[in-house]
């Protein structure tokens, strides 16, 4: 076959080559058994032409070697039947043997035409087949925009390509190659070498199976180079080996190689752009936390460090002065401690390193934990807690709603006088879980309430004893990590409400009744 | 040096907390061995057996988890394990490995003093076993009777709820983890199935507690487990 075209992976194997041999002696046969009854009718000249009819038909439709079957059993034929003597491949007529010598050539001559032509229709088919591989190919990575969408895209079409698994395989964070963390496709390999992978890595050459390195290996490795340097290496198991060797095949997948390495290339670079917009949003608020933090730390500090060096150089206190100094050094360490927490859970929530640990509890332990915490601080104070259904169980991150209930019942105590009850409302129904706390306090001017659950904002930023303000973000982080919202609301009669609103997932777990059964 | 003044170990990798809790510890009248790791920890069991162990759970050169497991594989001293926010699950896998309390980072001088009154009066006591008849405030628990009081009036508490209860009371005061109540009361294959320990908490505060979402004897330890209130409990 045609060097310069074929063959094309994977091979169209023809199919019964004999059958199509056969088909070279019987088109010529049929037409002998066609042109005798009639043959008085005919030249000689006539009947050659008829042959030669067969013999396009056979090259067009089966290829070269039938078609030269088919001129020599024309030629043969033509002998036997119809050049005289009859019934004898001799050739008497001069004028017919150069007939038949010009058949020869002539059906030699188009056979051969035919064939290119055919060849030349199948290259033409195997070029539209890859381009089109490419245009699906490039079409499916535009859409992508992720580099894990890259890579399964890219190991989805490789495999309906070239027909093997194969796998996308990109440095981590050591530098190291390994494999997507995405969890693995139907098509995706998980045996190769690391080792090699490494290698053709780093020395950016093709390797494994058909190359002269581990030639033994079962998939052949690929590196994948984009505009700004090597990207990874894709392994892809070879079922055969003329993929590397025949020049068409090779390119077909050096360009598709190339291709999902440029659109990873370009998904990269638009996640590290992404990464670096948001380390630069992450460093400007850094910088209004530290602003913010650093006064209200320094103030504590400044009546700690001062009454303790009191404490340690002065040794003619009086008792009474004394104990006063290190009242005044535990009230204000307490006081950053709290502090110390907010900022710290902030910055945990912040960070996305709060993963919620969902569990079943009742609301009602939940507000009754809430409470006991703040016993201390509520220890004067009514509190109306009025509960619909507490018992029915919800899947919630007890910890955090603990502590989304501890900062609203701490705001309602700081916030409103000493002596007016607070009231906590309770309330469980199959689309969610209502919680409110409100005061009998001042309240929260309307243009004010969505600016309480900001970072770092004060009502009252001039009072010493307000935190830091965070509180407040702290509950809307936690309450969003639910899925949920919160809000805060005037009551009719004055005083703020906070209130939760958390949906239910699913509904919760039903168990055994004590009666059937479990053990005592 | 007298018998009646007990050793206390302390395991904490900081010295400035490490030199205030010693110098807090022996102003109460303890005697208090220091060390900042896990290994001189646990060489100091063996050789000086204290009455006590104070351990730091984040230490250099061992897991504080290790320290508690390779202790409970010799020897029941009781173990205070000193934690930081956020660690629940620290403090919970400790409590599951062996420890029998905590406290979280900062605490007072108060709640140290009786975590550890409490813990060695309860090591005290241990020989003659669980005292038969619980009482706190208004509630009252006969152990083998299997009967409950509240000011003066007998509750009926079900088979579980009793069984739930009656674990508390033999650990009352201490906090009891969620996988060792479910394990006690409900058996091995429960120790996921938190829910059945949420729904008879509830059932049973409900029959215990004046105001059930205040409770003042069944404490809920948020992540960890449930304490039962006695007079120590600060």
């Amino acid at each position: 076959m045609a060097g310069t075209a074929l063959p094309v992976l994977p091979k169209p194997a023809p199919r019964w080559p004999l059958l199509n041999g056969l088909w070279g002696v019987a088109v010529p046969l049929g037409l002998t058994a066609l042109d005798w009854p009639v043959r008085a009718l005919l030249t000689p000249g006539n009947i050659l032409l008829f042959y030669l009819l067969g013999v396009f038909f056979v090259a067009i439709r089966f290829g070269l070697w039938p078609s030269i079957i088919g001129s020599l059993t024309s030629v043969a034929a033509f002998a036997f039947f119809f050049a005289p003597p009859i019934f004898s491949f001799a050739i008497a007529d001069p004028e017919n043997l150069v007939g038949v010598s010009v058949m020869l050539v002539v059906g030699i001559v188009t056979s051969k035409l035919a064939e290119t032509l055919r060849s030349q229709t199948q290259v033409a088919e195997h070029r539209e087949r890859r381009a089109s591989a490419l245009y699906r190919l490039s079409k499916a990575l535009a859409e992508a925009r992720l580099g894990t969408e890259v890579i399964a895209i890219g190991v989805q079409h490789i495999q309906a390509e070239f027909g093997g698994r194969n796998t996308l395989l990109l440095p981590g964070p050591d530098g190291k190659l390994c494999y997507p963390d995405a969890p693995a496709l139907a098509m995706s390999w998980r045996g190769a070498d690391l080792g090699l992978a490494q290698w053709v890595f780093g020395h950016v050459r093709l390797a494994g199976r058909g190359t002269d390195n581990n030639a033994d290996s079962p998939a052949v490795y690929v590196p994948l180079q984009g505009g700004g340097g090597m990207l990874g290496v894709l392994v892809l198991e070879l079922a055969d080996v003329r993929l590397l060797h025949v020049p068409e095949q090779r390119q077909f997948l050096d360009t598709f190689v190339g291709q999902i390495a440029h659109s990873l290339e370009r998904a990269q670079l638009a996640e590290h752009a992404k990464l670096a917009t948001l380390k630069m949003q992450e460093e400007t608020l850094r910088n209004s936390l530290l602003s913010s933090i650093s006064h209200d730390l320094r103030t504590p500090l400044a009546t700690i460090i001062g009454a303790a060096s009191t404490l340690e150089t002065d040794g003619q206190l009086a008792e009474a002065s004394r104990r006063n100094l290190a009242a005044a050094i535990s009230e204000e360490a307490l006081r950053m401690s709290e502090l110390m927490v907010k900022i710290l859970d902030m910055a945990r929530l912040e960070a996305g390193e709060v993963v919620l640990n969902r569990q079943w509890y009742a609301p009602e332990e939940i507000v009754g934990s809430a409470l006991r915490r703040l016993d201390k601080k509520l220890h004067a104070r009514q509190v109306n807690v009025n509960m619909v259904d507490g018992l029915a169980l919800v899947q919630v991150d007890a910890v955090l709603l603990q502590q989304v209930l501890v900062n609203l019942l701490d705001n309602a105590a700081k916030y409103s006088p000493a002596g007016r009850p607070i009231d906590i409302a309770v309330e469980t129904q199959a689309q969610g879980l209502t919680i409110s706390v409100a005061d009998n306090g001042p309240g929260i001017a309307p243009a004010l309430q969505d600016k309480v659950f900001e970072k770092f904002f004060r009502l009252h930023p001039e009072r010493a004893q307000g935190g830091v303000g965070l509180g407040l973000s702290i509950c809307r982080a936690i309450v969003g990590a639910h899925g949920g919202d919160i809000h805060v609301s005037n009551r009719r009669g004055g005083g703020a409400m906070f209130q939760i609103h958390l949906p239910l997932l699913s509904a919760p777990p039903t168990i055994t009744p004590e009666e059937k059964g479990l053990p005592l | 040096m007298t018998e009646q003044t007990p050793l206390l170990l302390l395991i904490e990798d900081d010295p400035p907390f490490r030199s205030l809790l010693a110098t807090t510890l022996e102003g109460q009248g303890y005697r208090v061995l220091a060390t900042d790791t896990g290994r001189e920890g646990l060489l100091a069991v063996r050789n000086r057996s204290p009455a006590l162990l104070l351990l730091d759970l984040g230490l250099p050169d061992m897991d504080g988890q290790d320290v508690i497991c390779r202790l409970r594989k010799s020897s029941e001293l009781p173990v205070i394990v000193l934690s930081a926010r956020h660690q629940e699950s620290d403090v919970t896998q400790a409590l599951d490995n062996g420890a029998d309390d905590y406290l979280t980072k900062p605490f007072s001088n108060a709640e140290l003093m009786a975590r550890i009154n409490a813990l060695l009066r309860r090591v005290a006591k241990l020989p003659g076993g669980v005292q038969e008849v619980f009482q706190v405030g208004g509630l009252k628990v006969e152990l083998t009777k299997r009967r409950v009081f509240t000011d003066g009036c007998e509750v009926h508490l079900t088979p579980l709820e009793f069984s739930l209860l009656s674990v508390l009371v033999r650990h009352a005061g201490f906090v009891v983890t969620h996988r060792h109540l479910l394990e006690k009361v409900w058996g091995a294959s429960y120790v996921e199935h938190s829910h059945y320990l949420r729904i008879y908490m509830g059932q049973l505060r409900h029959k215990l507690e004046a105001d059930p979402a205040r409770p003042r004897y069944l404490l809920t330890e948020a992540g960890i487990g449930y304490r039962l209130f006695t007079d120590d409990t600060p």
